[in-house]
């Protein structure tokens, strides 16, 4: 089964998109933000695909990619980022750091399957 | 150089200069929402028009600009001095590519590589696509990475691309050598492309020995009949490492007979000193660095820049060999090539003025006012030189010198050929080709002619016949409706003219002739023609006319009727005629510009028109007299003469006022009764009054007073004076006073009627 | 499992991820007369076709997946790839 790691501080968010992915048939891992989720990978999470948002607590997207990089077991993984209209100007820095690419919130049903799609061989 | 550009260009270095003053105002009045508006507008604008031309890079560069301070206008981010740079540096180059344009009819070659830096500069702040737009080839053009193509495959692809002419869109995908590392998967984004009709790969000339599997080396080239909009959604993440062209089956078909390419290709070997090669090489090669710098990975991006540098090298007359291209041996190999070519000196001479020359150099625009003035003063010299006669006279028969009068009238014949030359000179200033209003025509003709499925050719002749800037522009509208109407209405469909023995192709003709001080443009089609019958009956049914007219008219004032407002000939109203709006706002149209319109039609043979306008609107001598107090204008070339006369000497001939002038009864009308003005003659004073003819007949006008004589611009009458037939228009006065121009023939009518 | 490597060919099944990457590559750098069979391969990873395009191994079975079969393969049997056309086909 193909696993996917959402992270969002907001719970909100979690909650909204949890459902979307479980229902598509993914498994569904979540963390609250970059340090959690490293937290999790460390316990031996194998997730497919990363989806975070940019602006969290404690460690932020752009950071967490950047670390999660150095895992040679995510070197190659799709992690996308979820953007608002506003920090669209990180995603130089985003693309840099290793992110695949972005969604811009809100997050449509469709458009976050076709991107999962779009970026997951055999999704 | 094509008319529409020329306006263009005219119009992109005011917008220019709007640009330039307003973002330097904004510096010191930093927010001024005027400002703002101001130079966002001019922006606008200036993108606008660019879209008419295949200008890509020049729209796009302007798009960002606008988008930028759309935000900064939208109160969404204040504009920095960083962000006025960067748009003042985007107009510059823009000002620079003019230059070109003005020369040579295109952009400079390095356009494309010069406005993605400042785009993305400018999309940067509003957050726009971090991810630059995929670079676009020039249309027609071939890009070098063609030569990945199976050219088998290639040369059947343009055989059934020309069979059906449409275009297949190539797209080049030159991944960056880490990309897998972000999780990307090259070829699984590929395979999602639609309509994906090939796809060959561009591979490293040869693979180094300690190859890490994890970098990519390769690079793709794939054509799809994808829309634009599918490619660039799937590659946004990635829009800088493509490039799209898109080719017709020609463009690939000279490529494959080896007649295009790179134009370094092909170009003259180790010339070294043709400034456009040299120009050109030059931008290859700072394209090159460019690229070198921003994106030093991947061994098939490199090879192409290494191909790119090879053949500019070459055209420098100073050729290189590189065996395995790298970042370092590349980046020396152009700072180089670059260090030892100075730029081509600046080609002197008219027509081809380049980069941070002036821009449509040789068209100066001016304020329309300035010209009415200098139109004013003509005019005023014109009065002036005519009192020379009377000088001379005075010269022979008050000081007896015979000799003075003749060289005050030789002076008068000098000064009158040099006054009548300034007016037609002045005149002349406003008059433009028609090339001008004729300048969408063909584009609407093809574009409607698609949608409708008929095929239509236009022939163009007398399009170099002047006539004044304000006829022009009021004809753009007559005339498009006219296409409109004989799309629409007049050609028939390919397989109804086939039937009906004529060429598949119909043939609209568009011819302009000066005929005196009118301007003959006559629109012909050969298609159905109008039916007077069917007219007649359309008419009748819309009941625009009685049943005993339907009867009584001729075919001719039958045709006539299709100018009525509210009448159609199409039994269905199409998309494309509108509702009612016709052939009446044709009419209308002419008339306002004082012309006419006539129309001649064959069932069967087709329709023409011809439309009878003023060669210039602009310029009307009068006289200026006035009346109770008010001034009105009297067209100069009725008045005979203008004479004083005492009150006495007026006589009363048959309840008509006379007078006697050599011998002659002349009667006279009393304008101040005629146009109900108020006025209590001094019963002393002489009488004032002006001899014209009219209608081969001589009459007296009593006026109050004489006052010169005026060149003025004659508008139509508009509002509610509209109905005001005694006057034929209205002039603006040098003192801004709105003058009144007497329509004489209505006058004397009235003056009939009044008694 | 994706990859099943043997001495002389390879068996490519389901969607090659960028896992199979390395052992691939290797696999095909140190194999003589590689084959491989990509009949079950729906499909490749870039850099699994790149390591195919270095290695030039004969394609023992074309892939049944319509892209991979129309547009890839033609590639990877390819002109510049002599070694392909130089080995008899058992088959």
């Amino acid at each position: 089964m193909t696993t996917v790691l959402l992270i969002d501080d907001s719970t909100t968010m979690l909650m909204s998109l949890k459902p979307i992915l479980t229902k598509a048939g993914y498994a569904v891992e979540t963390a609250n933000h970059g340090k959690d989720a490293l937290d999790k990978l460390g316990k031996g999470i194998k997730p497919d695909l990363i989806i975070t948002d940019v602006n969290m607590p404690q460690m932020d997207g752009i950071t967490f990619v950047r670390e999660a990089r150095k895992d040679p077991g995510l070197r190659f993984t799709p992690m996308l980022m979820l953007t608002t209209e506003s920090d669209q100007a990180k995603r130089a820095e985003a693309k840099t750091a290793g992110v695949t690419g972005w969604l811009v919130k809100p997050v449509a049903p469709d458009q976050l399957l076709g991107v999962i799609k779009q970026v997951l061989p055999g999704a | 150089m094509n008319a529409l550009l020329a306006q263009f260009l005219a119009e992109a270095a005011d917008l220019l200069t709007q640009i330039d003053e307003g973002l330097l105002e904004l510096e010191r009045t930093p927010g001024d929402p005027e400002l703002i508006n101001d130079v966002f507008r001019a922006a606008h604008t200036l993108k606008g028009s660019s879209g008419l031309f295949d200008f890509p890079e020049l729209t796009r560069l302007t798009h960002a600009a606008e988008d930028l301070l759309d935000a900064v206008r939208a109160g969404e981010l204040p504009l920095d001095s960083g962000m006025t740079d960067d748009v003042l540096a985007a107009f510059d180059l823009i000002r620079g590519w003019l230059a070109h344009v003005t020369g040579s009819e295109s952009l400079p070659p390095s356009a494309a590589a010069d406005a993605a830096v400042l785009i993305t500069r400018l999309r940067t702040p509003i957050g726009g696509e971090a991810a630059p737009e995929p670079t676009t080839v020039e249309p027609g053009r071939v890009p070098a990475w063609l030569a990945y193509v199976d050219e088998e495959w290639l040369a059947a692809t343009a055989a059934w691309l020309r069979t059906t002419s449409s275009q297949m869109r190539f797209v080049r995908y030159v991944p960056d050598s880490g990309c897998f590392f972000r999780g990307e998967d090259p070829l699984h984004l590929i395979r999602q492309v639609p309509a994906l009709a090939h796809l060959d790969v561009i591979e490293p000339i040869e693979w180094p020995a300690d190859h890490d599997e994890y970098a990519c080396l390769i690079g793709f080239v794939f054509a799809a009949r994808a829309g634009a909009g599918e490619i660039g959604y799937l590659f946004r993440y990635v829009g800088d490492q493509i490039e799209v062209a898109d080719l017709d089956g020609d463009a690939i078909q000279r490529y494959l007979s080896g007649e295009t390419g790179e134009a370094l290709k092909v170009a003259a070997p180790a010339s070294g000193d043709d400034p456009d090669l040299v120009t050109e090489a030059r931008a290859v090669l700072a394209a090159a660095l460019h690229a070198l710098t921003t994106n030093p990975t991947g061994s098939a991006h490199l090879i192409s820049v290494a191909n790119a540098i090879t053949n500019a090298a070459h055209v420098l007359g100073d050729p290189v060999e590189i065996r395995e291209p790298d970042v370092v041996t590349l980046t020396a190999t152009v700072t180089r090539l670059l260090g030892d070519t100075p730029p081509p000196e600046e080609p002197e001479g008219p027509g081809s003025v380049d980069d941070g020359g002036q821009v449509g150099s040789r068209i100066l625009k001016v304020d329309q006012a300035k010209v009415d003035h200098l139109m004013e003063l003509a005019g005023e010299l014109n009065v002036a030189k005519n009192s020379l006669p009377f000088l001379a006279r005075a010269a022979e028969e008050e000081f007896g010198s015979r000799d003075l009068a003749q060289r005050i009238r030789d002076q008068h014949a000098g000064l009158h050929r040099i006054a009548e030359d300034l007016r037609a000179a002045v005149m002349d200033i406003r008059m433009l080709p028609l090339s001008v209003a004729f300048a969408r025509l063909p584009r609407m003709i093809r574009d409607l002619g698609r949608r409708l499925g008929k095929d239509v050719e236009l022939v163009v002749t007398g399009d170099d016949t002047m006539a004044d800037k304000d006829v022009i522009e009021a004809l753009a509208d007559p005339l498009m409706h006219l296409v409109r109407n004989s799309l629409d209405h007049g050609v028939e469909p390919p397989g109804e003219r086939r039937a009906a023995g004529k060429p598949a192709t119909a043939r609209i003709t568009l011819d302009a002739i000066a005929d005196g001080d009118a301007v003959l443009v006559d629109f012909a089609d050969d298609g159905r023609g109008v039916d007077p019958a069917r007219v007649r009956r359309t008419a009748y049914d819309k009941g625009l006319i009685g049943a005993v007219e339907s009867r009584s008219l001729s075919d001719a004032d039958a045709l006539d009727l299709i100018f009525r407002p509210g009448f159609s000939t199409a039994e269905e109203i199409s998309d494309l005629s509108g509702r009612g709006v016709g052939m009446d706002a044709v009419r209308a149209g002419v008339e306002k510009l004082g012309g006419t319109v006539t129309l001649r039609s064959e069932p069967g043979g087709g329709t023409s028109i011809r439309l009878r306008l003023p060669l210039s609107m602009a310029v009307t001598q009068v006289m200026v007299v006035s009346v109770g107090g008010q001034r009105f204008g009297i067209p100069v070339d009725l008045v005979a003469e203008s004479v004083r006369v005492p009150a006495g000497e007026i006589g009363r001939v048959l309840h008509q006022d006379v007078v006697v002038l050599r011998g002659e009864v002349i009667p006279v009308v009393d304008l101040a009764r005629v146009l109900e003005m108020p006025c209590r003659p001094d019963a002393a004073a002489d009488r004032a009054i002006v001899i014209a003819g009219v209608a081969g007949q001589r009459v007296g006008l009593l006026v109050e007073q004489f006052h010169r004589e005026v060149d003025v611009l004659l508008k139509p009458m508009e509002g509610l004076l509209a109905y005001a037939d005694e006057f034929s228009g209205t002039a603006l006065l040098g003192d801004g006073l709105v003058l009144l121009v007497l329509n004489l023939k209505e006058v004397l009518g009235l003056a009939a009627r009044v008694g | 499992m994706p990859l099943e490597l043997g001495d002389t060919s390879a068996t490519l099944t389901g969607v090659v991820t960028v896992d199979e990457v390395e052992p691939f590559a290797a696999w095909l750098r140190g194999t003589a007369k590689p084959r491989v069979n990509l009949r079950k391969c729906n499909h490749l990873h870039t850099g699994a076709f790149q390591a195919m395009m270095r290695f030039r191994p004969k394609i023992s079975a074309a892939p049944a997946d319509s892209f991979l079969a129309g547009l890839v393969l033609p590639l990877l049997e390819g002109s510049s790839g002599a070694p392909i056309r130089q080995e008899s086909d058992p088959s």
